[in-house]
């Protein structure tokens, strides 16, 4: 894609540019400006398939989602002590 | 000034707007910016401007006499933008009244120059830069005379601190609104059209929305593209990184509408087209996506989505652990605990409502727990889950896992609770004290 490659190119001047670090940081301070949880502007403008999330483990995310409960866990703490409880609300009833 | 009316004509005879857009970039190292500002001087700069793009643009490429008046104007404007971002006395707020004028010099090229669509980056290029000095001229004014302005507040009753904070970024989106209005209004063949800097400008806009929390105003822009998106470009045809930025926001917007089917909808196109590489913006993108699929499918991030993300996995990896054993005081730690960060991220009261899973959870253990009935003839040796289960367990349970005293009567009261919210199937019998689940699927969507 065009801009991809303007985009690229626009990366070798960058590096052709900071050659001359003249006051860097007043630099950095015009021109970055990213804060802490804003969605970011994404180094290149386009990009093809391949190198999409879905294409890389992403797709399907079945895998990557899993129930929210759990059967195996018997054997924890507080499996255990659910177990005792249950069981003593059993025996007060017998009573 | 020369070098870039030559860099214009190379631009121009490529048709190329994201190179030509760089001829009014502010991002240069200084010296580059004081070159350009000493290669002229206020008296002469139109007629150098004139001269050297007269002279670089030939042959077919010859920009008319309303192009070049144009294109004359807007270079000025830039100059003088780029003498106050020179300048030692400058503000923020100086620099962003020069860049506002070099938008305005560029919205007048379209309006009343003939600009061609080809050069709409050099929208985004100022669009963009007006909105980082817009919200750099908020932060030294508010940190510059914090005392004025407190003094201010002390005389004013209806002084809003908030609005006042975010002034210049204000002004900065009605600026943003004109970008928007002059792509969206655009009434040439599409090929040749400014619709197709919609979308680059609609996320500019929300993100400058965003920035002063201001979400229905986003909401207005999405209305105003829904009835002009007839006739514009399919979103898909737009560069990826257009799209997924839109997805995300469209998604995040439905998100705090509390819409967490349509929010989980476009925050899953956001993920899947986004770029891999990219893992701040794809944790921004699974900090709502990861409540959407808690609420609408009760699923939970693995260990495998999360591991390339620490932060996410501080976020919701305690909440999951709890949700997923159904230890109910256990999320109320966890909550706890991260309270600002959900808060700030506006997630507090989506995952807040996660505790019914981790409460549907310790029921459903109880209900295992419970075992099977005694095989009964005409069962077909099928075992069948004890399904009438006391009350006094119930308040066990959840005694147990909430770490506090409850009463029956409170927990027939959680219980009526999940059953409405159908994440429970069965029915209270009072008089007896015990609840009667249904034989099948007691808790939907578990397989029990």
């Amino acid at each position: 894609m065009a801009s991809a490659q303007s985009s690229s190119k626009n990366d070798g001047k960058a590096v052709a540019d900071s050659k001359q670090p003249e006051q860097p940081t007043e630099q950095k301070t015009a021109a970055a400006l990213e804060e802490d949880d804003e969605f970011e502007d994404f180094p290149v403008d386009d990009w093809s398939v391949e190198d999409t999330e879905a294409a890389n483990g992403g797709e399907g995310t079945q895998h990557l989602w899993e129930e929210s409960w759990d059967d195996d866990d018997t054997s924890d703490d507080f499996s255990a002590q659910l177990k005792e409880e249950l069981k003593k609300v059993e025996s007060s009833k017998r009573r | 000034m020369d070098a870039l009316c030559a860099e214009f004509a190379g631009a121009r005879a490529d048709e190329n707007g994201y190179d030509l857009a760089r001829t009014l970039s502010p991002d240069f190292p200084n010296d580059t910016l004081r070159a350009i500002w000493q290669s002229c001087n206020a008296h002469d700069v139109k007629s150098v401007v004139k001269r050297e793009l007269s002279k670089n643009v030939t042959g077919m490429q010859r920009l008319s006499h309303q192009e070049l008046a144009g294109w004359v104007e807007v270079y000025h404007a830039y100059w003088k933008a780029v003498g106050e971002l020179l300048a030692v006395q400058s503000s923020w707020t100086k620099v962003f009244g020069a860049w506002t004028e070099l938008l305005t010099a560029l919205l007048r090229g379209y309006n009343a120059h003939g600009f061609e669509a080809w050069t709409i980056p050099c929208l985004y290029v100022t669009g963009k830069y007006l909105r980082t000095f817009a919200i750099k001229a908020d932060d030294e004014r508010n940190s510059g005379s914090l005392t004025d302005n407190k003094a201010a507040a002390n005389f004013q009753d209806d002084f809003n601190p908030e609005s006042e904070q975010n002034a210049t970024l204000e002004d900065c989106a009605r600026q943003l609104n004109k970008i928007f209005n002059i792509c969206l209004n655009d009434r040439a063949p599409l090929d040749l059209s400014r619709k197709w800097g919609i979308y680059y400008v609609t996320n500019l806009l929300f993100k400058t929305y965003f920035k002063f929390n201001s979400a229905s105003l986003s909401k207005n822009v999405l209305k105003a593209l829904s009835v002009g998106r007839g006739d514009m470009p399919d979103l898909a045809a737009f560069p990826k990184s257009q799209q997924v930025t839109f997805k995300y926001y469209e998604g995040v917007l439905c998100f705090l509408e509390e819409n967490y089917v349509e929010a989980e909808k476009y925050l899953t196109e956001a993920w899947n087209n986004c770029y891999k590489g990219h893992m701040k913006n794809k944790e921004l993108i699974l900090t709502y996506l990861i409540p959407c699929h808690l609420l609408t499918t009760h699923t939970l991030p693995s260990q495998k989505l999360l591991e390339p993300y620490p932060g996410l996995q501080k976020l919701f990896g305690p909440l999951a652990q709890s949700i997923k054993r159904g230890k109910l005081h256990a999320f109320d730690l966890a909550l706890q605990d991260s309270e600002d960060e959900f808060v700030k991220r506006r997630i507090y009261l989506t995952l807040e409502r996660g505790r019914d899973i981790a409460l549907r959870n310790l029921l459903r253990k109880v209900f295992i727990a419970g075992g099977f009935e005694e095989p009964k003839e005409g069962d077909g040796g099928k075992p069948v889950r004890r399904t009438r289960i006391p009350i006094a367990e119930f308040t066990a349970a959840i005694s147990l896992g909430s770490q506090e005293t409850l009463d029956d009567d409170e927990v027939e009261c959680l219980l009526a609770n999940m059953i409405y919210k159908g994440l429970m199937k069965g029915y209270i019998a009072r008089d007896r004290g015990i609840v009667v689940l249904s034989k099948t699927g007691a808790f939907p969507g578990t397989g029990l």
